[in-house]
């Protein structure tokens, strides 16, 4: 058994931007190290922290983006430059300035190392208007256009009485990172063909403006765009809500399914006349539709409902927490959570795994998150000389 | 291009699995589209239609996949062209005709890859299961791409974007303290899911490199999406604080780091925004400086960061009665030029006509086919110096009109001859 980037090794030098780039790719069994100062890389500073007490090995989110990896103290550019030397791929987040400015400018590297990838994740890529501007995750969702159409739809006055809203979770930086993850496998297919190395220039605005489903084309097609407005959802008898998507999205035959249930439930009402097997009728009085599932709902808690519609055929699916997530029993059917070691916490840590099933290459999940400086010495050793 | 010479037989429909072959087209590899003239994928006929130069069309927002019949034509779904750039080729190939199924196992025997979004189990009904296939191609990549994945207890579930999202934690934690999730109104993990398919699609290919051996991918559209929520499920575990806990989510604002202002302000105009995201005490002092020193900026309240978090109801207010006197572009420019980090909360049409960075870096490319005029288009968000990526692909071209490529691809691929291909035409398995 191998994994697809065995023997690869990567030298990371990202801030909180992109350290989840560097967490897929030690998921697909490269050789993760990043180099850190002193103090610490910039997300080891960002809570929460466990216990709530500071410090460089107490951040949840250092740990969450960057497990699976190693760690090395480097407080001189030449030897980070020397590591380079010894490295296949160079992911940083450095704008173009300041990599020439700490000699990792692309054109010097590739003269030291002409097969290393280069990947720079930047806020607005290497060049262009903003190219200097700055952004957090925030800033990057407005622009990008996500948040225009998250948030809450208008009050009764059709005004929009509460803003555009951005999901927790910096989704601009976790694009950017897994489209750098994408671009270095890329890289690196290439090189096996041609040797070479090169630069990726990653703009985490184009990214995060690339992920907005069909709003482009309805612009496009028809003037018109789109505004914010959350899906329909059911509110069940626990008050936890099940997303519950018109089910005449998937097609016509799916009402047949539903009816059945809400019969057997017996809260079908008016659906049961023949005249609602017509969808066009249907469409005209949806009302009725949404009442019945209203009386389905009041009669069980969220996550029975979300079986019973699954179980009728519906694309229901009860909103959950992340924590919530944990109890699915289909993700923990397929060895989703793994538990790692911290030894010097003396516990083990719940993290989620592998992306998806790759039996013949399984994704590799074995490192708990570096402890600062951890491995310096040993990488030192073991990238001597190459 | 990076991936050139690798070829995917593409079964894919509608979003999540289309946006993974289209990542790899852009990356040079040749996807063959295997669809069909009875059942096209919906978003080839359903609206919003690209309209006939000078007219606009119909939105989407009445559409449904039930009303997606009698679209005058499968070349004019707009959401098609959203995610079959990468320079796809289309042929139609009738699975359940002998002859078709024939012809898709010869195409097997010479692709690389094959990906499909079906619901699990429906290859196999087809008599294409992964062990037919690996019989005809012992090194074959096959990824299959649908949201609850092909393995575990409840892979008969039906899913759409908004329902994994929903499962997932990521609906719940999109909105406003003390109120009902808000979540994305999008399908955000079409996206998201279509990246790990293109990732799995890669190291596929990588492994097979290395081992030459292939092997089945199994992606659904819940696992891509639980490490979405950053350090959340730690934060639960670890400290016992479980993300359903009163005034959480808390909207625009972030406890880590503390930062303050942040958030969306309202801007001059029917609805329009802008962000304002200070992280830092030196960010604060530029905007400070950019609003013009205002008294109430003075108060010792706000003269820390712990303290504008505390304070940040009284902050925001005050803010925004700035903002909403000033055009979103204006704030954005005359706080960036400062230092501060702020951004205008763009839609499809900002980011299209608006957005001078966007069109610097030639984010959108012209592109059409034979039915529809050349589109502003995209295809992947980076660049790579030595094998540039293009959302037109290796061909430089346009998403495909339906069938288009039969011809090229059974005489190019197969080495068919003209009487051998309108022969199948003839006998139907070409629809």
């Amino acid at each position: 058994m191998s994994a697809p980037l065995d023997s690869v090794r990567v030298l990371e030098l990202t801030d909180e931007s992109a350290d989840y780039c560097g967490r897929l790719l030690a998921g697909l069994g490269a050789d993760v190290v990043k180099v850190e100062p002193p103090d610490g890389a910039p997300s080891r500073h960002i809570g929460p922290f466990l216990d709530d007490e500071p410090g460089p090995d107490r951040s949840l989110c250092f740990w969450a983006d960057n497990v699976g990896k190693r760690s090395v103290v480097v407080d001189d550019d030449a030897e980070v430059v020397a590591l380079c030397g010894s490295a296949d791929v160079l992911v940083h987040t450095l704008r173009p300035a300041q990599a020439e400015a700490r000699g990792l400018g692309f054109a010097a590297l590739h003269e030291l190392a002409p097969s290393l990838v280069v990947c720079a994740v930047t806020p607005f890529g290497s060049d262009g208007p903003w190219a200097d501007y700055l952004a957090d995750d925030l800033v990057l969702m407005a622009l990008g256009g996500s948040m225009a159409a998250c948030g809450y739809g208008p009050g009764a006055d059709g005004v929009y009485d509460t803003p555009p809203l951005a999901s927790h979770g910096d989704q601009a930086w976790r694009t950017a990172s897994t489209y750098a993850a994408i671009a270095v496998l890329g890289a690196l297919a290439w090189r096996t063909v041609s040797g070479a190395g090169q630069l990726i220039d990653v703009s985490a605005h184009e990214c995060s403006a690339s992920m907005t489903e069909w709003h482009l084309m309805t612009y496009l097609c028809s003037g018109g765009v789109h505004r914010r407005g959350p899906h329909p959802t059911l509110t069940a008898s626990d008050g936890r809500q099940v997303a519950a998507l018109n089910p005449d999205f998937l097609g016509p035959h799916v009402f047949a399914g539903m009816l059945e249930m809400l019969e057997r439930e017996g809260v079908a009402g008016p659906l049961s006349d023949p005249a609602f097997a017509d969808p066009v009728h249907r469409a005209g009085n949806y009302r009725e539709v949404w009442r019945a599932l209203k009386r389905l709902a009041d009669k069980h808690d969220g996550e029975t409902l979300y079986e019973l519609g699954q179980s009728a055929g519906l694309p229901w699916g009860v909103i959950r927490s992340p924590d919530e997530v944990l109890d699915d029993r289909h993700l923990r059917a397929r060895g989703h959570f793994v538990e790692l070691e911290h030894p010097e916490l003396g516990r083990s840590m719940v993290y989620a795994g592998a992306p998806f099933l790759a039996h013949a290459s399984p994704w590799v999940m074995e490192r708990r998150p570096p402890l600062l400086g951890e491995h310096t010495d040993e990488v030192r050793a073991q990238w001597a000389g190459r | 291009m990076a991936l050139e010479g690798l070829r995917i037989l593409d079964f894919t429909r509608l979003g999540f699995g289309a946006q993974a072959t289209l990542i790899c087209g852009c990356l040079g590899a040749e996807v063959i589209r295997v669809e069909s003239t009875r059942f096209p994928d919906a978003i080839r006929v359903m609206p919003p239609f690209v309209p006939e130069p000078g007219e606009r069309g119909e939105a989407f927002g009445a559409a449904t996949l039930a009303n997606a019949t009698g679209a005058a034509s499968p070349n004019r779904g707009g959401i098609f062209y959203k995610y079959n750039t990468g320079g796809k080729k289309s042929i139609t190939v009738n699975a359940r005709h002998p002859r078709g199924l024939d012809l898709l196992k010869d195409l097997v025997a010479h692709s690389d890859v094959v990906t499909e979004s079906f619901a699990a189990g429906t290859l196999d009904r087809w008599g294409l299961s992964y062990e037919v296939m690996r019989a005809i191609r012992p090194d074959l990549i096959y990824v299959s791409m649908c949201g609850f994945g092909h393995e575990g207890p409840d892979t008969d579930h039906v899913t759409m974007g908004p329902t994994a999202q929903a499962l997932t934690g990521l609906t719940f934690i999109v909105g406003l303290p003390d109120r009902p999730p808000a979540g994305w109104s999008f399908s955000y993990l079409d996206h998201v899911g279509g990246y790990l398919g293109a990732i799995a699609i890669l190291a596929g290919a990588m492994h097979r490199g290395r081992t030459g051996e292939g092997q089945h991918i199994d992606v659904s559209q819940l696992e891509p999406a639980t490490t979405l929520s950053g350090a959340l499920v730690l934060d639960a575990l670890v400290n016992n604080r479980p993300s359903r806990r009163p005034g959480f989510p808390t909207g625009n604002r972030r406890a880590h780091p503390p930062s303050g202002p942040s958030g969306a302000y309202r801007a001059q105009g029917d609805d329009k925004w802008v962000v304002v995201s200070c992280r830092t005490q030196q960010h604060w002092e530029a905007l400070v400086e950019v609003m013009g020193r205002p008294p109430w900026a003075a108060d010792p309240r706000f003269a820390t960061v712990a303290g504008r978090a505390e304070h940040a109801d009284d902050l925001d207010a005050h803010v925004q009665a700035w903002t909403s006197e000033r055009d979103r572009y204006d704030v954005m420019d005359a706080l960036q030029r400062a230092g501060v980090p702020a951004g205008a909360v763009q839609d499809a049409a900002d980011r299209l006509e608006r957005d001078p960075q966007l069109a610097a870096r030639g984010h959108y490319t012209m592109l059409g086919n034979a039915e529809v005029a050349p589109l502003p288009l995209e295809g992947v968000p980076f660049r790579m110096s030595a094998t540039p990526p293009h959302t037109g692909g290796v061909l430089h071209r346009g998403p495909p009109c339906l069938g288009e490529d039969n011809t090229a691809v059974l005489a190019g691929v197969l080495g068919m001859s003209a009487d051998e291909i309108a022969a199948l035409e003839a006998d139907g398995a070409l629809s």
